[in-house]
């Protein structure tokens, strides 16, 4: 088991590295970059001639722009001539522009790497302030969401997709689809504004906050009072959230069921004389939620991720906006160390499904796993 | 088995009363916090990234900052004249290249330190370090030859050219503290930028990412005329102005801004009209739609005078804004004394727009509706920003109308960095924006030859007279004189129709009506002389 373990823990090593690689050489080939957009933004694009030399000096300061070594510019020089017959400096030859984009983003991802090793996530471009800390501020808030959500979504869609598979085919399972189909297929943005207008605006009723996730001035309120406070803002949100998940699990857990129920030891247990009850819930229930241990690996890395769309409509500063905000500002270290820990993620939960298998299914084995 | 049962019991019970907790304390949790007349909560659409006036690039640091911070001097609300603040008066010389400035004596930043020339002097030299993430400001000061301290109380500015916006560079330095910020520590990522120290009228008090930043009255603010009524101001960051509008209306905001449809369909119940007072007054700015003057199609003048015509301003801003916005004919604010008002407005025609279009020879030869000139089809990429609704209504509206001309429309969306990067390459053929600006405006970035190829003259604008004038205007200090100049610049711009102009669209915002002495002025609106209403 040890050995295993060393051996999945080495390979996510260059899995890695190369999500982040692709990653990295993604963003920074999407047109556009973050100090022109800072100097466009001051002025409303208003920028004299000048400040594309300051725009310069700001690569540099940022780390964007950095010294090629002297053998690699030979080596372009050497390629390019050889190419086009001269190279005349000046002139912008596409294979030159491309070997000097690749050089100068060949080292910024090493550095890169090399401050990683450090848990060394840089500053964000935007604010200056470091990537770590401003993860830190929105991962909780995005977290309670997600845990909630996955909560609900999975105490709702299991039973409900037994049930489901024990009635099939009778009105009472289609209706049950028909009517997560329906949730599945309303756009979040507008049951979360309808949510809004109808129970928290105040133009029909007033029930819920319209806005964050604690009131202001919640201070005063005593710890429980809190709680409840954080509650009652969760409500809507949640809602918008959960509502489009029920269908997808409700489905796959009743497909296993039904794989399940078919088997011959629920019939043996049947047989038996055991009451239908222990046959479903304790022999047919149990071996149904192997498959289920697959979806284990998108589930951690779910936990981290947020929505943009609930988060813009219910003001909650998660990590939905977080990353979305960093793409739009081409904030590097943020976009990078966003999805360096969503891989990280990824790849740990796919680990612990794996080693989930063994653990409830004894005719998988880690050798038999390690070999493959 | 009994003593299992039982331990079931229990859990049971107390999950029950954990659920029974929660409704309880859900029910109950209407405690709202009582609201305090005296604070005034304000609505913000994002947060800043910084407060640190010299390295933010936002609009919403200065929203914030121009409670806690005070310039060398500041505009009259009413004249737009500069008036003194932190100095107490100023000299500028004849040549009109040495500003003087006498500070105020005995002002204190908000920690008590005192309000020195050193400020001043630092605060200048942070925006000249290229270390220090100011690039946008450094431009502003490039042309400053000298900055001297004469005493504890007198700065000295000296430029190296004269330049009739030098005052206001100058004067508006957004001066920071020196004791705070020189203290080793890297200024880009300074504690003190998410805490600043000023020497205004409200103190910063705390600032929770992305929720709200809120401000409290310097009780012992120096300006005994401009102390303000309003003890608490608490910025409230909601990004969807739906439900920024929503959250006004329950009365949990105290002003906010509103969009044209919400300006004229949704805010004009009695109840609304009870509660919210609404304002409007003009900033500088105006919509346009920039053609790229490289490109064969838009080189001829006429032909841009036909596209002119073909465009329909006057339904754009009725149906588009509901009719707030005001047509113009120029780059000027159309309030301002540079604004040519003698130019008439171009009207929709397209039957003119035609004829001018066969003059100049685009003329559809092979009968596919599309017109042709040399073999070129005018057919023409139109760049517009995504995540607007306004510009992929408007390209649409110009699409239908110019294809009845035989001028053929592909509208092309991009986000808005890959925008910024195409307009900087120049790599577009027309292109829909509006220009935002200050009072005393100098046209230069935008229409001087020298910037076509790195400024903002993105269209590519080139014309020797008004090259001249922008020069010219740069040194005359005289505003009247300037306003010739500018008229005249404003009729070449006019004739030569680089840009068709759209309109300029008005600030629309919503107060409570718990305040009183609310003064719509051309600056704006001064929260600063609001007084409070205690109410029933």
């Amino acid at each position: 088991m040890t050995s295993y373990l060393i051996k999945r823990l080495l390979a996510m090593i260059p899995t890695l590295l190369g999500i982040t690689l692709i990653t990295f050489f993604i963003i920074k080939l999407a047109p556009g970059d973050p100090i022109s957009l800072k100097v466009q933004a001051m002025q409303g694009l208003k920028a004299e001639a000048m400040s594309a030399q300051v725009a310069e000096e700001m690569l540099k300061l940022y780390g964007l722009k950095v010294e090629l070594p002297p053998k690699y510019e030979a080596f372009i020089h050497n390629f390019t001539t050889r190419i086009h017959g001269s190279d005349p400096q000046d002139k912008p030859f596409f294979i030159r522009k491309a070997l000097t984009w690749l050089g100068q983003n060949a080292i910024q991802y090493t550095t890169w790497i090399k401050k990683l090793v450090k848990l060394d996530f840089g500053r964000s471009f935007k604010d200056h302030r470091p990537v770590l800390d401003k993860i830190k501020e929105a991962l909780p808030i995005t977290l309670t969401l997600n845990i909630l959500e996955i909560i609900i979504v999975y105490f709702i869609s299991i039973p409900l997709g037994v049930y489901s598979a024990l009635h099939r085919e009778t009105f009472l399972d289609s209706t049950i689809m028909l009517f997560l189909f329906i949730l599945y297929s309303l756009p979040s943005f507008w049951v979360a504004t309808i949510l809004l207008m109808y129970l928290a605006s105040g133009d029909h009723l007033n029930w819920f906050p319209m806005l964050g996730i604690i009131s202001d001035g919640a201070d005063q309120l005593s710890f429980f009072e809190k709680i409840g406070n954080v509650a009652w803002h969760l409500v809507l949100p949640v809602t918008a959230m959960v509502y489009g998940g029920f269908a997808f699990l409700t489905r796959f857990s009743r497909s296993t069921m039904l794989e399940v129920v078919k088997q011959d030891f629920v019939r043996t247990a049947a047989a038996k004389g055991l009451p239908r009850r222990k046959v479903i819930w304790k022999h047919a229930f149990r071996n149904q939620l192997i498959p289920l241990i697959t979806l284990m690996g998108t589930l951690l890395p779910a936990l981290l991720g947020g929505s943009v769309i609930i988060e813009q409509i219910f003001s909650i500063p998660g990590m939905g906006k977080l990353a979305f905000e960093s793409v739009l500002a081409r904030d590097y270290p943020t976009i990078m160390a966003i999805a360096a820990i969503s891989a990280f993620l990824t790849l740990i939960s796919l680990l612990l499904s794996d080693l989930a298998y063994v653990w409830v299914d004894p005719r998988i084995t880690f050798e038999g796993r390690g070999k493959k | 088995m009994n003593i299992e049962h039982r331990k079931n019991m229990k859990k049971r019970i107390s999950i029950l009363k954990f659920l029974l907790l929660v409704v309880v304390l859900t029910t109950g949790c209407n405690i709202q916090v009582p609201k305090d007349p005296y604070t005034l909560v304000y609505h913000l659409g994002s947060e800043p990234d910084t407060l640190n006036r010299l390295t933010a690039t936002d609009a919403y640091e200065g929203r914030i900052n121009g409670f806690i911070f005070d310039g060398l001097i500041e505009r009259d609300n009413a004249t737009l004249e500069f008036k003194p603040k932190l100095a107490e008066n100023w000299e500028i010389s004849d040549d009109k290249l040495t500003f003087t400035f006498h500070l105020r004596q005995g002002i204190k930043w908000h920690d008590g330190a005192p309000f020195t020339a050193d400020d001043v002097l630092y605060t200048y030299k942070q925006i000249m370090n290229e270390k220090v993430d100011a690039p946008h400001l450094r431009v502003y000061y490039k042309d400053i030859k000298e900055v001297e301290k004469l005493d504890d109380y007198t700065v000295r500015f000296t430029y190296s050219i004269p330049y009739f916006k030098a005052l206001e560079f100058v004067g508006g330095i957004s001066v920071i503290p020196k004791h705070l910020f020189d203290d080793g520590q890297d200024f880009n990522s300074h504690p003190v930028n998410r805490a600043p120290i000023g020497t205004g009228p409200y103190k910063f008090k705390e600032w929770q990412t992305g929720k709200r930043i809120v401000l409290e009255r310097n009780e012992a603010y120096w300006d005994q005329t401009k102390f303000p009524d309003i003890k608490k101001i608490l910025f409230k960051i909601i990004p969807d102005d739906t439900v920024a509008l929503q959250v006004l209306k329950k009365g949990d905001l105290d002003i906010a801004s509103l969009r044209p449809i919400q300006w004229v369909r949704q805010t004009g119940s009695p109840q609304f009209n009870e509660q919210f007072m609404k304002l409007q007054y003009y900033t500088p700015g105006y919509r346009y739609v920039g053609w790229n003057l490289r490109r064969p199609f838009f080189q001829d003048k006429k032909v841009r005078r036909a596209l002119a015509q073909l465009i329909n301003r006057e339904a754009i801003v009725d149906k588009l804004e509901y009719g707030l916005g005001k047509l113009v004919t120029g780059p000027f604010w159309i309030f301002g004394y540079e604004y040519n008002q003698e130019l008439p407005n171009i009207t929709f025609n397209p039957e003119a727009a035609k004829k001018l279009l066969d003059e100049s020879g685009w003329i559809d030869r092979d009968g596919d509706g599309i017109r042709e000139k040399d073999g070129v089809k005018f057919s023409f990429t139109f760049l517009i920003p995504a995540g607007a609704a306004f510009y992929t209504r408007l390209a649409t509206i110009m699409k239908s109308d110019f294809e009845k001309a035989g001028v053929e429309i592909n509208i092309q969306t991009m986000e808005w960095a890959a925008f910024v990067n195409r307009l900087n390459s120049r790599d577009f053929d027309a292109v829909s924006l509006a220009w935002a600006f200050g009072f005393d405006e100098d046209p230069y970035q935008v229409w001087h030859s020298t910037q076509v190829e790195k400024g903002s003259n993105f269209v590519g604008f080139n014309n020797g007279e008004a090259d001249r004038l922008l020069e010219e205007a740069r040194t005359v200090f005289d505003k009247e004189k300037r306003a010739k100049l500018y008229h005249r610049l404003h009729e070449i711009i006019y004739e030569e129709q680089p840009y068709a102009f759209l309109y300029t669209g008005p600030a629309l915002v919503a107060r409570q009506r718990r305040f009183s002495n609310v003064n719509v002025y051309p600056a704006g609106i001064d929260i600063l002389e609001w007084k409070v209403d205690k109410g029933p």
